[in-house]
C-alpha cells in the first residue's frame, strides 16, 4: 500500500506584487525610521550599540544621582537643573554626534548606495531630509529620555514646593532646537568626506575648536574689563549659542550671562541656514556624480 | 509610438564639458530583453541615466514606457528598477536586510517588502547566505544582491548595467540565463547593456549597437547574428593558398594575422561555409589547426561599419 504524501512543494514561479505602493511621504519616513534605529544600534551588529548605550547611560546618571539627592535631602532648588541640563552634559552629546552623524551620511556616499535611493522615487532632498530628521530626533532622545526620567522622579520625590514643569518645558524645547542645529552641523561636516573615521574626526574636531575658542575669548576678552563683548565670544559653542536662546525664549535660567535681545536667536538662525546650505550643495553634487 | 515600446529617444544629446556621451540617438525598443552593446565609454550608463530622468539631456527627447523622462523622472523611477554597474551594497547589512529596506524605498509597505524580498532573493539563487553580512559575499552573490534589489518592488522595466562584470564563465553563464528567464518567465522587460556582443545575443530579442554616443544599428538579434557570422580556421603553412583558393571559390575571406576568417552570408547556410573550408583544405593538404564558429563581436560590428561607410564592400577576388 502507498501513501499519498503529506506535503509537497510547489514550484510557484514568479509572482507580481499587486499591493499597494505607498507614496515618496512613506519612503521618506521609513529612511528616516531606519536611520534613527541605526544610530541607536537597533538592527546593527552588537559593536554598533556599545557607543549609543553607553553614552545615553552616561546622560541618564546626573538624571539619577539628582533623584537620589531629592530623595534623601528633600530640598526644592535640586529640581531647578533642566535648563542647564544640555550645557552641562554638552561633551556626551558631541560624542554621540560625532560617532553618528558619520554613520548616517558617510557608508551611502563610500559604498555608492545613494544611487540606489536615487533610482527611487525619493529625491536627494527627501534623502537628506531623513537624514537630518533621524539625527535630530536621536539627539533629541538622548537629551529628553534623562530630562523625563528626572521630572518623572521629580513628581514621584514629591519636593516640598512647586513642580519646575516650566523648567522641564523650557529644556524640552530647548532639547529640540539644539536637536535640530547639531544634526545639521553634523551631517554637513560628516556628508564632506565618505570616510566614516575622517567623519568623526572632524565633527568631534569642530565641537572642540568651537568651545575652545567660546572659552578663550570669553576670558580674555573678561579679563581686560570688556564683558558684553565676551558674552557674544561665548555663542561661538553651539551648546552656548543654543541655551541663550533657550534662555532668551522661555525666561528660564543660564548657566552663563549672554547677550540680551534678538542676537543669539538670528545667529542661530543663520548657521542653521548655513549648515542647510552646505549639505544641499554637497548632495547636489554627489547625486551628479 | 506603440503600447509595447518600453523606451524611445529622439535626437537624444548629451553633452559634458569636454566629451559629448550621446550624440543625436534616435532609437526605441519593445518589450523583451533589450541589449545595448557599446565600447566603454560609447554611452551606455548615460543613456540608462537619462532614462530612469537622472540626468538631463542637452536636446532630444526620450519617454520611458509612456512617460516623459525629462518630466517624469519620478513616476518613471517608480516603475522601472535600476542594476548599477558599480558596487553599491553597504558590507553591514546582510542581503535580507537590504533588500527588504530598498523595497520599502520604492514605497512597499513593510510585510509586502518582507514577503517580496524573500521570493525575489529566492528568484536569484541566493539561500541562506541571504542572513549573512553581505561584507563577505564574493563578487558573483553580490551582483545578485543588486539585481534582486531592481527586482524586489515587481518592475514592468529593468535597467541592468553590465551585470555580467567580473563573474566567471559559469557565474556569467547563470546571470544570463537568470536574465532570460526575467525577460521571459517574469514578464518583466530588460535592458541590458555589456561589451561584449557575443554574451548578449544569447539572451536578448532586440540589440542596439552605439558607438561614440551614436546609433550604429539597432535590429531584431536573429538579423543580427546571422549577419556576423563567420568562420575562423587556422592552418600550420599554406594560409595565403587557402585564402586564395577560398577567394577563388566565391567566400568572402580576410586575413587576421595568422587567422583567416570567412563571412557567412546573411542568407546562406553555414554549413555549406564549412563544408567548403574542408575541401579546399583537403585539396591544398594542409595541417588544419583550428575550425571554429566565431560568434558576433562588437570589434566586428565596428570593422563591418567603417568598411561599410567610405565606400561600398568589394568583393573578395
Amino acid at each position: 500500500m502507498t501513501s499519498e504524501p503529506t506535503a509537497v512543494i510547489h514550484d510557484i514561479g514568479y509572482r507580481h506584487y499587486e499591493g499597494p505602493r505607498l507614496g515618496r511621504a512613506n519612503a521618506v519616513y521609513a529612511l528616516a525610521v531606519h536611520s534613527l534605529r541605526g544610530t541607536f544600534g537597533l538592527g546593527r551588529p552588537a559593536r554598533a550599540k556599545i557607543i549609543p548605550i553607553l553614552l545615553m547611560v552616561i546622560m541618564l546618571l546626573p538624571a539619577a544621582v539628582t533623584i537620589a539627592a531629592m530623595a534623601i535631602l528633600k530640598r526644592p532648588e535640586l529640581g531647578a537643573e533642566y535648563p542647564t541640563y544640555a550645557v552641562v552634559m554638552q561633551p556626551v552629546i558631541a560624542i554621540f554626534m560625532a560617532a553618528q552623524s558619520p554613520y548616517l551620511v558617510a557608508p551611502d556616499l563610500r559604498f555608492r548606495v545613494l544611487p540606489l535611493y536615487l533610482s527611487r522615487p525619493l529625491g536627494v532632498i527627501d534623502y537628506v531630509i531623513a537624514k537630518v530628521a533621524a539625527l535630530t530626533v536621536a539627539l533629541f532622545l538622548l537629551l529628553a529620555v534623562p530630562l523625563t526620567v528626572l521630572f518623572v522622579g521629580e513628581l514621584l520625590v514629591d519636593l516640598p514646593g512647586p513642580l519646575h514643569t516650566g523648567d522641564y518645558a523650557a529644556a524640552m524645547g530647548g532639547a529640540v532646537i539644539l536637536a535640530l542645529l547639531l544634526a545639521l552641523i553634523g551631517i554637513a561636516l560628516a556628508s564632506v568626506t565618505p570616510r566614516r573615521g575622517l567623519g568623526v574626526a572632524s565633527v568631534i574636531a569642530f565641537y572642540l575648536f568651537t568651545s575652545a575658542v567660546a572659552g578663550v575669548f570669553y576670558l580674555v576678552l573678561s579679563a581686560t574689563g570688556r564683558d558684553d563683548t565676551a558674552a557674544w565670544a561665548l555663542l561661538i559653542n553651539p551648546f552656548f549659542l543654543v541655551e541663550a536662546v533657550q534662555s532668551a525664549l522661555f525666561g528660564v535660567v543660564a548657566s552663563n550671562g549672554y547677550p540680551p535681545g534678538p542676537g543669539a536667536f538670528l545667529i542661530l538662525v543663520g548657521a542653521g541656514a548655513l549648515a542647510a546650505t552646505g549639505i544641499l550643495l554637497r548632495y547636489r553634487k554627489a547625486a551628479s556624480a | 509610438m506603440t503600447a509595447s515600446t518600453c523606451f524611445a529617444t529622439e535626437g537624444l544629446t548629451k553633452r559634458f564639458p569636454r566629451v559629448t556621451a550621446l550624440d543625436a540617438l534616435t532609437v526605441s525598443a519593445g518589450t523583451g530583453v533589450t541589449g545595448l552593446v557599446g565600447a566603454n565609454g560609447a554611452g551606455k550608463s548615460t543613456l540608462i541615466k537619462i532614462l530612469l530622468g537622472l540626468a538631463a539631456p542637452t536636446a532630444g527627447r526620450a519617454s520611458v514606457l509612456g512617460m516623459d523622462a525629462i518630466t517624469q523622472g519620478p513616476q518613471i523611477r517608480r516603475a522601472v528598477g535600476y542594476m548599477p554597474e558599480h558596487d553599491c551594497l553597504p558590507p553591514d547589512m546582510s542581503a535580507t536586510e537590504f533588500v527588504v529596506h530598498m523595497a520599502r524605498m520604492s514605497g512597499l509597505p513593510r510585510t509586502a517588502a518582507r514577503e517580496r524580498a524573500a521570493d525575489t532573493l529566492r528568484h536569484v539563487g541566493l539561500q541562506e547566505e541571504r542572513y549573512r553580512p553581505i561584507g563577505g559575499y564574493s563578487t558573483g552573490m553580490r551582483q545578485r544582491v543588486k539585481l534582486a534589489q531592481a527586482l524586489v518592488h515587481d518592475p514592468k522595466l529593468i535597467f541592468l548595467d553590465e551585470p555580467t562584470n567580473g563573474l566567471d564563465p559559469q557565474g556569467r553563464d547563470e546571470m544570463l540565463a537568470l536574465i532570460r528567464r526575467i525577460g521571459t518567465e517574469f514578464g518583466i522587460s530588460v535592458l541590458v547593456t555589456s561589451h561584449l556582443l557575443g554574451e548578449l545575443e544569447r539572451v536578448c530579442d532586440h540589440v542596439i549597437v552605439i558607438d561614440g554616443g551614436r546609433l550604429l544599428r539597432s535590429s531584431a538579434i536573429r538579423e543580427f547574428t546571422r549577419t556576423t557570422q563567420a568562420v575562423a580556421i587556422e592552418v600550420e603553412d599554406g594560409l595565403e593558398s587557402l585564402a586564395e583558393r577560398l577567394g577563388r571559390m566565391g567566400e568572402a575571406v580576410a586575413v587576421q594575422g595568422r587567422l583567416l576568417t570567412v563571412q557567412v552570408p546573411p542568407d546562406a547556410d553555414p554549413a555549406r561555409t564549412f563544408d567548403a573550408v574542408r575541401d579546399a583544405v583537403c585539396d591544398l593538404d594542409l595541417h588544419l589547426v583550428r575550425l571554429e564558429q566565431r560568434r558576433g563581436r562588437i570589434e566586428d560590428v565596428f570593422k563591418e561599419n567603417t568598411v561599410k561607410d567610405p565606400a561600398p564592400k568589394e568583393p573578395a577576388v
